[in-house]
């Protein structure tokens, strides 16, 4: 994938993410967030996807404001920044009415690859691991190109 | 009746800034992104514009054209879980 593009001005980094649930296919903005461990999508999000949450696990989840609870799915497939992964799970919580997201891309994704962010620019680039010393070489045009 | 064209995902986020928008995605970009759709609807709120998604099949965009968060406000994300 060529660099992402986000808007310099914006607060936070918004990413158009692909979410494939139980019986829809939906594209949602996340917040890319390196500071949580997990990707969160809103409850009313999860719900129009297809999934029930009655029936749904749930997990303890720190902030730095206190603990709640949230429930975990496991989406069919989510798709970011050109990579797509199956069964992927994702928290369920309520989010903040005035959060003009549908969530968190956490960490548990973004560690798929290797990030480089140039803030400068507002280029993200998401390459992945280095196999080889060609391949670093490779790679580190495409780092140079979005310097 | 006039056919709906889909036009630029970027045009329809411009012209209904302040709102939640439901776009029907037509086209992608290199990088596989929507780029083109044609508007469903927008809406004042995300409640609205994820209800109305409801009674819609295929690939559809739902997001807020404008900030993320409100003029004066500030967010600290971060979370952590324990199972």
């Amino acid at each position: 994938m060529d660099g992402f593009r986000f808007d310099l001005s914006a607060p936070h980094i918004v990413v158009p993410v692909r979410i494939t649930g139980a019986q829809r296919v939906r594209w949602l903005n996340l917040i890319l967030d390196t500071g949580s461990t997990s990707t969160v999508i809103d409850e009313l999000v999860a719900l129009r996807l297809g999934y029930n949450l009655e029936s749904a696990p749930t997990v303890s989840v720190t902030t730095v404001s206190g603990t709640s609870q949230a429930s975990i799915i496991a989406v069919r497939q989510i798709f970011a920044f050109g990579i797509a992964v199956d069964e992927f799970p994702v928290l369920v919580m309520p989010l903040p009415t005035q959060l003009r997201a549908d969530g968190l891309l956490g960490l548990d994704f973004l560690r798929r690859r290797n990030l480089f962010c140039n803030f400068d620019k507002g280029i993200l680039l998401t390459l992945p691991f280095s196999r080889s010393f060609l391949h670093r070489l490779a790679l580190s045009a495409q780092i140079f190109s979005a310097l | 009746m006039d056919e709906v064209r889909p036009e630029p995902i970027e045009q329809i986020r411009q012209r209904h800034e302040g709102e939640w928008l439901l776009i029907k995605v037509t086209s992608h970009d290199k990088n596989g992104l929507p780029k083109e759709g044609i508007l469903l609807g927008h809406f004042p709120d995300r409640k609205a514009a994820w209800d109305a998604t409801e009674v819609i099949d295929g690939e559809v965009y739902v997001f807020f054209a404008g900030p993320t968060i409100p003029e004066g406000w500030e967010a600290v994300l971060h979370g952590w879980v324990s199972l």
